[in-house]
């Protein structure tokens, strides 16, 4: 096995293994096929996601990356776009009277600390559920 | 029509000069003990399953790509498409080994020493949002228009959001795609860009490489994985079987 010992980020991940999703996306709809006489089936195939791979852009995404960004930190903003912040209606109203840049530091400083306390919820992983496991 | 209650299941042609491990297992419940059913230099591997209930189990696809994966590691190998069962040994080698011999022989030829790796690609989220957030005023004046109201009242606001963060996201992805093709492209034979599998992909492709190459495609990723550190997580999965190489190397028909 190749696979690097851990470090803190920057590397590509190799698994030792496939994951279930990863087999699925691997060989569903891929591999030689046989000529239609000599096979007597490719039916009979349960199809666990055939969905798996498209991706539709409903409202239901567009409401839910909205959702997200509402719960974005400020300070994943950019820095150096203090214009940005100081829109805002937090930030804004505030800091009124300095400085736009500094306003804006100030602003992004005092959310760090009203949102660290409360926030970090565990990360939603926006995977379909699979009705693999139940007729093992 | 068929009507026997067993069948051949087919994984893979390899080269008729291998020897398949004893102890490998097939697909099926219980799964059948895989062997070659060899014709002049070719030998496809098989397992006896029975066809009275459907495949599809999860055991089933991760037997079907271990069996394959582990396969291309020694000799070179073309996967068969999940689920292809044929009526018995006689029908492997009349209806599918012998007449299409020369040309399964010439593209394990061709297939030698190569494998499959698939490079996956997520944008991180948070940082994503951001970038597009950054670069988009009309983005963070909705951001702005939303916070702290009620869904219900900002709806439209944030269907319009969502709407600009999806554009975006295509917009990167775009970009980051033709990245990840030149950063693969000096060690790959040939390559197949995937369509994004969820709405934060990045850039999915898989490729086709020497193994003897493997350590510097594994070495160009980690430096682009580190470039993109907190932007966009790589994973790479291989060597593989080549599932998306195959069709090509034969006519249709």
């Amino acid at each position: 096995m190749t696979t690097a010992v851990q470090q803190a980020g920057g590397t590509v991940d190799r698994p030792s293994s496939s994951s279930l999703a990863d087999v699925v996306d691997t060989i569903l709809d891929k591999g030689l096929v046989i000529d239609a006489y000599v096979r007597i089936s490719l039916v009979g195939i349960e199809l666990l996601t055939i969905d798996a791979r498209i991706v539709v852009a409903s409202v239901d995404t567009y409401l839910r990356f909205a959702e997200a960004v509402n719960r974005l930190d400020i300070a994943q903003d950019k820095a150096g776009l203090p214009e940005l912040v100081g829109d805002m209606e937090h930030g804004g109203a505030k800091h009124k009277t300095k400085g736009a840049l500094q306003g804006a530091l100030e602003a992004a400083g005092d959310t760090v600390q009203e949102l660290v306390g409360d926030r970090r919820e565990p990360e939603r992983v926006p995977r379909r559920r699979r009705r693999d496991e139940e007729e093992d | 029509m068929p009507t026997a209650s067993a069948g051949t299941y087919l994984f893979g042609i390899v080269p008729a000069d291998v020897e398949v491990d004893p102890d490998a297992r097939g697909v099926g419940d219980p799964p059948g003990t895989v062997r070659l059913v060899r014709h002049g230099d070719i030998a496809a591997m098989v397992s006896e399953i029975a066809v009275d209930r459907p495949l599809g189990r999860p055991q089933d696809l991760l037997a079907h790509e271990r069996l394959l994966d582990a396969t291309v590691t020694e000799v070179p190998v073309l996967p068969v498409r999940f689920g292809a069962v044929l009526t018995g040994t006689d029908a492997v080698v009349d209806e599918l080994l012998a007449p299409n011999h020369d040309e399964l022989l010439a593209a394990l030829r061709e297939l030698d020493g190569k494998a499959q790796y698939v490079v996956k690609s997520r944008y991180v989220e948070a940082a994503v949002l951001g970038e597009i957030l950054a670069e988009q005023p009309e983005a963070a004046r909705l951001r702005a228009a939303i916070r702290g109201k009620s869904q219900d009242a900002t709806r439209g606001e944030r269907v319009r959001l969502g709407e600009l963060i999806t554009q975006g996201i295509e917009a990167k992805r775009q970009v980051d795609v033709r990245r990840v093709v030149a950063v693969c492209d000096p060690y790959s034979v040939s390559m197949d860009v995937r369509e994004p599998a969820h709405e934060l992909d990045a850039a999915n492709l898989a490729v086709l490489a020497k193994t003897a190459d493997e350590q510097q495609l594994v070495r160009a990723l980690d430096d682009l994985a580190q470039e993109w550190d907190g932007r966009v997580k790589i994973r790479l999965l291989g060597p593989l079987a080549p599932y998306d190489f195959v069709t090509d190397l034969r006519p249709e028909g």
